[in-house]
């Protein structure tokens, strides 16, 4: 006869969790284990990183892994290394029951890159609200703001942080200096690398919401009035070519006007192509608006005090 | 109308996993059923299964799978697939390497695919479970490409990058014999160069144990008497799965890149029986239908045809029917062989059909009459058939093919030499 004796299961015992924790991480590195078991005992959000990119690699496929060794954080989750939206549910699964947590599908649309992943989830492991969306701009408003422009803007796509702004631009091959450089030997130029990594300093300051940009009176940057000035420590170590898509991340290290200097990369997936300890940039702000502009909110609105368009004066 | 010939052949099937093991097995008449061990348990009445070997796909977590060395499954790939998937994939692979095509090939708006299998009923099970227990939002992202009818075509297509026609067949056991059917229209009419088809069977215990609940399997454990279709001592059915693929191509292409061509796929026919959802009609009319417009369609007269390959199951009233629908259609003094390759194999359901169109092409190529394995008594009802109880040598022009669905759809098939 069937008797119903057996124990209704209640809250799962230390030793039963560590045998789930194992079993559902078997794919995962001994590292990876290990910090999740002890991420159980002490709840110590630190470790939440090593987890989740641990996790992460063990959906890579075997050739992706060793990109994730080292720094890796400007690396794209799609282009860099093949991970699509259906693997980033099985990524995410796993991490809500390692760690614990749950994640919104729609804060997952925002994560693109390692990047992203790791400043998601420290936050959410650490309980505090998940970072702020990046300023996302396609070719169209980077060209709108940027006073550079066509044949000589090498920005296609940028994300700009607080603290970061990534941005990428695909060497077409139609670029009009490369049929000098090389002869019939296409080599996009390491200074233009430079150039790039400076032009996503200057949309940096203009779109950028760093503390420090904003402490001039009234704190909007001319778009006309942003120079290269200096380059420190500049290593060229990847030759690129058509076709390649370079990935542009640069931090901002000090930022005081007249002056704002970044730390700046160029990867091609993945590789290591440039790398600037130092770039400065000059800048200066757009001067007040008329005081009759703010002011009599009885009047129709005003025409503006300072004209439009391109300016008219250098340094 | 363009003509149509078959390039390549792949096998995962429970007589060999390439086309020399399976040629081998047909000659000397070496089955492939074995004991399964998730029919071990003495309360289940079936004992044996059409046997895979060389995988192991018992885990529900797909990358827990391991598959012979030959083959490269990555993750991607991989973590879609229901056990007919990876046995479907293998095929492929080997498929299109016997056919001696290229990756262009293959992936040009010139090229199809059509493939037939009933989804996976472990998969699907599995992810049903997962969901009630733990949440949908527990279950695999994949939980539906991997267990739904049309998984087979989801998965592969994508896999091997297909970007001609493509579509899935579920006609129970004539899934096979609709996808080829409507192949060689897609060829013959000129939309396509170059079809690829593929069945595919799970083969285990969710997808043949429930066809034991219709009293339509053997209970015996010994193959000899558990699949002996014509066999007066037959029944029921042992079930199997695995992968099976041909390569469709236009003749003019085939020979302008200089093809090893194993036979020319002349026609089809279908007709059905419009009688009961699960039991064949007793006189086999629409089989009997299914088999004349095949005739028609490839120009082919009955006493032109040289050997049958039934559908014979090895269940009572389908062998039954079908010797009727034979006997109906062929009815000259010159009768071609018959003989059920299911004695060996099993049956393998949506895959069946294209099995056994294989094993025609087969024998066309290498000119021999596969026979009639564990036919020792035949039925009374058999009385006038030729059915042959060896393979042997033999001239062969023509070949047909039956296969029987539920819902009483049929259809047949017919192979030339070339």
């Amino acid at each position: 006869m069937m008797s119903n004796t057996e124990p209704i299961p209640t809250q799962a015992k230390p030793h039963d969790e560590e045998a789930i924790i194992r079993e559902s991480l078997k794919r995962c590195s001994a590292e990876t284990i290990e910090a999740a078991l002890q991420f159980r005992l002490s709840g110590n959000p630190d470790l939440a990183n090593t987890i989740v990119i641990g996790i992460l690699t063990r959906f890579l496929e075997p050739e992706q892994r060793p990109k994730l060794q080292g720094e890796s954080d400007h690396l794209r989750l799609m282009d860099d290394l093949g991970v699509d939206s259906l693997t980033m549910v099985e990524v995410i699964m796993l991490v809500e029951e390692i760690l614990h947590v749950s994640i919104k599908n729609e804060d997952l649309r925002d994560l693109h890159t390692i990047g992203d992943v790791k400043g998601y989830v420290n936050a959410i492991a650490r309980g505090l609200p998940p970072p702020e969306k990046p300023v996302r701009l396609g070719i169209a408003e980077i060209a709108e703001i940027m006073p550079h422009q066509p044949p000589f803007l090498f920005l296609q796509d940028a994300e700009i942080r607080p603290a970061e702004a990534r941005g990428t631009y695909k060497i077409s091959g139609q670029e009009f200096f490369l049929s000098g450089h090389f002869k019939d030997r296409p080599v996009f130029p390491a200074s233009l690398q430079i150039e790039a990594l400076g032009q996503l300093g200057v949309l940096f300051l203009l779109k950028g919401k760093h503390p420090d940009i904003a402490v001039g009176v009234p704190g909007v940057v001319d778009a006309t009035k942003i120079f290269l000035t200096s380059c420190d420590g500049v290593r060229c170590t990847r030759i690129c070519r058509p076709d390649d898509i370079l990935s542009l991340t640069i931090h901002p290290k000090r930022i005081k006007h007249p002056l704002a200097i970044f730390e700046g990369a160029i990867t091609v997936h993945g590789e290591k192509a440039s790398f600037v300890e130092e770039i400065a940039l000059t800048f200066d702000y757009l001067p007040p608006p008329a005081v009759s502009e703010i002011s009599d909110p009885g009047q129709a609105e005003a025409p503006a005090a300072t004209p439009s368009g391109p300016a008219t004066s250098e340094p | 109308m363009r003509s149509v010939v078959v390039t390549g052949l792949g096998f995962i099937c429970s007589i060999g996993n390439d086309k020399t093991a399976v040629s081998s097995s047909l000659h000397t008449l070496k089955h492939g059923l074995a004991p399964y061990a998730p029919f071990s348990d003495p309360k289940t009445p079936v004992k044996l299964i059409g046997a895979i070997r060389g995988f192991d796909t018992s885990s529900f977590d797909s990358e827990d799978w391991s598959w012979p060395a030959d083959y490269t499954v990555k993750r991607d790939v991989l973590r879609g697939l229901p056990p007919h998937g990876l046995f479907a994939y293998c095929a492929v692979q080997q498929a299109i390497a016997d056919a001696k095509l290229t990756p262009q090939d293959i992936s040009n708006p010139a090229t199809g695919m059509y493939t037939a299998s009933a989804g996976s009923a472990s998969m699907l099970h599995h992810n049903i479970t997962r969901m009630f227990a733990s949440g949908v939002m527990r279950c695999s992202p994949m939980g539906v490409v991997n267990s739904v009818v049309g998984t087979l075509s989801f998965n592969l297509v994508a896999a091997f990058k297909i970007l001609g026609a493509s579509c899935g067949f579920a006609s129970a056991c004539a899934s096979s014999g609709h996808a080829l059917g409507f192949a060689l229209d897609e060829i013959r009419l000129g939309r396509q160069e170059r079809m690829i088809v593929v069945g595919g069977e799970d083969g285990n215990l969710e997808a043949i144990l429930p066809f034991a609940g219709m009293r339509a399997l053997s209970s015996t454990d010994k193959p000899e008497l558990a699949s002996c279709p014509f066999d007066e001592r037959r029944s029921g059915f042992v079930g199997t799965g695995g992968g099976a693929v041909m390569i469709l191509e236009a003749e003019e292409a085939a020979r302008a890149r200089g093809a090893h061509i194993y036979a020319r796929f002349l026609g089809w026919g279908q007709a059905s029986d419009g009688y009961s959802p699960a039991i064949s009609h007793p006189d086999g009319h629409g089989l009997a239908l299914s088999m004349t417009r095949c005739l028609t369609d490839a120009g082919i007269t009955p006493k032109n045809v040289d050997y049958i390959n039934a559908h014979a199951t090895s269940t009572p009233i389908g062998d039954r029917s079908e010797v009727s629908a034979i006997k109906h259609v062929f009815t000259g003094d010159k009768t071609p062989a018959i003989s059920s390759t299911k004695g060996l194999t099993g049956h393998g359901l949506s895959m069946a059909s294209i099995l056994e169109a294989a094993f025609c092409c087969l024998a066309l190529d290498e000119q021999f009459i596969p026979g009639n394995a564990h036919l020792r008594q035949p039925d009374p009802e058999t009385l006038g058939l030729h059915l042959p109880v060896e393979t042997k040598s033999a001239p062969l022009q023509f070949a047909l093919s039956n296969s029987s669905g539920f819902g009483g759809a049929n259809v047949s098939l017919l192979f030339g030499k070339n």
